[in-house]
């Protein structure tokens, strides 16, 4: 892991967008930008993904995401048990911080690809069908987590009958956060996200060979050049939320750097000892593991658990977690799959 | 001369994955037509930035008869007894066409 890992343009972009907020320069990126750059990034990875689906075999595409929806279910509870242990949030903060990590981050996965371009190892198309799997699962383990939290604060603020408060906890409880769980599981699966990655999987799968040749401009060609952009954006995102760290207290700050690692120690098994993957495809399972949403989930919690604080999740996920991943996590998943690797 | 008669208008700022939630509100209770601004700000939630679209606001303003603020303001409550962050405020305003706001949208 030598610093010229890290002299990648894209990473050096995110630096260039943090230290612009730094010293307070006036560069602003227009309104929806990102939102735009993100598209693009997650159509143009379906669409190569999809291309590379005929070389997939089945068998090892379901193995995959059979272990995309273990890690997806469980990371969420691994990140709450030890949220709710620290004492320092509440219930309903601590299910939807660890939905966050139970979810990923399709930046940081790009990121990841373009380290492992940049230093030449390869990698499988798995663990990019792993990426559309994970989207979901973790917001329905935060709303049951929440639904849980709130029954008990309903239980709880009855004992102690203090009035308003009860009637508040009991009315949240019985209607599950004013939000049917039906609807935000149907929210959950067809997310912006989702939509896009495995739409553009199945149109990459079934399209004309000669006719996705005419693409790669588009998908190969520019792709490095918009995650730049992109990643520039993010680091005057981040650098804006992490002014916010002084809510968020050490602990939990600590929780944003370690949650990624022990999500990416896990992924990193999975996907070189469970899966067989090679030391490009662990890697990038153990970013699966250790990312942290910031697109699909912070909405779904918004409107499913409206208790929680979402100056907690977003400080997290965008201000810690994400600047922690492109900097630091990377190299360091990768310097792990090699040493599983042997 | 023009005659003025007045109206209420409610104003609501919160986020916009709320849009859906408080437009529905406005049709089940029986407005006329309602804005939304997309805006940026700070408050019980944090920042919202508008930087990204990750985390913006909206204010939603609907003009309505004073009659018909009542069962708009119950449902405001039941929400924020929720726990939705919702920053709602009233105000006196005069219309000229105060047929447009006894209309019901759709």
């Amino acid at each position: 892991m030598s610093i010229s890992n890290l002299l990648l343009p894209a990473v050096l972009f995110f630096a260039l967008g943090f230290l612009a907020r730094v010293i307070r320069s006036d560069l602003r990126f227009p309104p929806d930008l990102a939102k735009v750059l993100s598209i693009y990034l997650l159509m143009a990875i379906g669409l190569h993904g999809g291309y590379e689906l005929a070389k997939v075999d089945l068998v090892v595409a379901l193995n995959s995401i059979m272990w995309a929806l273990i890690l997806g279910f469980s990371l969420p509870v691994i990140g709450y048990i030890a949220l709710v242990a620290t004492r320092k949030v509440n219930p309903m903060d601590a299910a939807a911080i660890s939905a966050h990590y139970g979810s990923v981050s399709a930046g940081t996965f790009l990121t990841a690809i373009a380290y492992l371009d940049n230093i030449n190892v390869s990698y499988e198309t798995y663990p990019l069908i792993m990426l559309a799997v994970m989207e979901s699962p973790a917001i329905i383990v935060g709303l049951i987590l929440a639904a849980r939290a709130r029954q008990s604060l309903a239980r709880e603020s009855t004992v102690v009958s203090s009035g308003e408060t009860a009637a508040i906890a009991a009315d949240a409880g019985v209607n599950g956060g004013g939000a049917g769980f039906l609807a935000l599981l149907r929210d959950a699966f067809t997310n912006g996200s989702v939509v896009i990655l495995v739409g553009s999987m199945v149109i990459g799968a079934i399209s004309t060979p000669s006719g996705m040749e005419k693409l790669f401009p588009f998908i190969n060609d520019i792709f490095m050049g918009v995650l730049c952009l992109f990643l520039f954006e993010m680091g005057m995102v981040a650098s804006r939320r992490i002014s916010d760290f002084r809510k968020v207290g050490w602990v939990l700050g600590m929780f944003g750097i370690v949650m990624p690692l022990v999500g990416g120690v896990i992924g990193v098994y999975v996907g070189s000892n469970i899966l067989g993957f090679s030391v490009g495809g662990a890697t990038l399972v153990a970013v699966l593991g250790a990312s942290a949403s910031y697109i699909a989930v912070p909405p779904a919690m918004r409107l499913a658990v409206p208790e929680a604080n979402p100056s907690f999740y977003l400080t997290l996920s965008l201000g810690i977690t994400f600047p922690f991943n492109v900097i630091v996590g990377i190299p360091l998943y990768h310097t792990m799959a090699q040493a599983l690797a042997g | 001369m023009v005659t003025l008669y007045p109206e209420k208008l409610l104003s609501i700022i919160t986020n916009d994955s709320m849009e859906e939630r408080i437009v529905g509100m406005f049709k089940k209770y029986g407005v006329s037509g309602y804005t939304i601004f997309r805006v940026g700000g700070a408050g019980s939630s944090g920042l919202e930035t508008d930087m990204t679209g990750f985390d913006a606001n909206i204010l939603a303003k609907v003009i309505v008869p004073e009659e018909r603020l009542g069962v708009l303001l119950d449902s405001i409550e039941r929400k924020l007894r929720k726990g939705y962050h919702l920053t709602v405020y009233i105000s006196d305003v005069q219309v000229i066409t105060p047929e447009k706001f006894n209309q019901h949208l759709e």
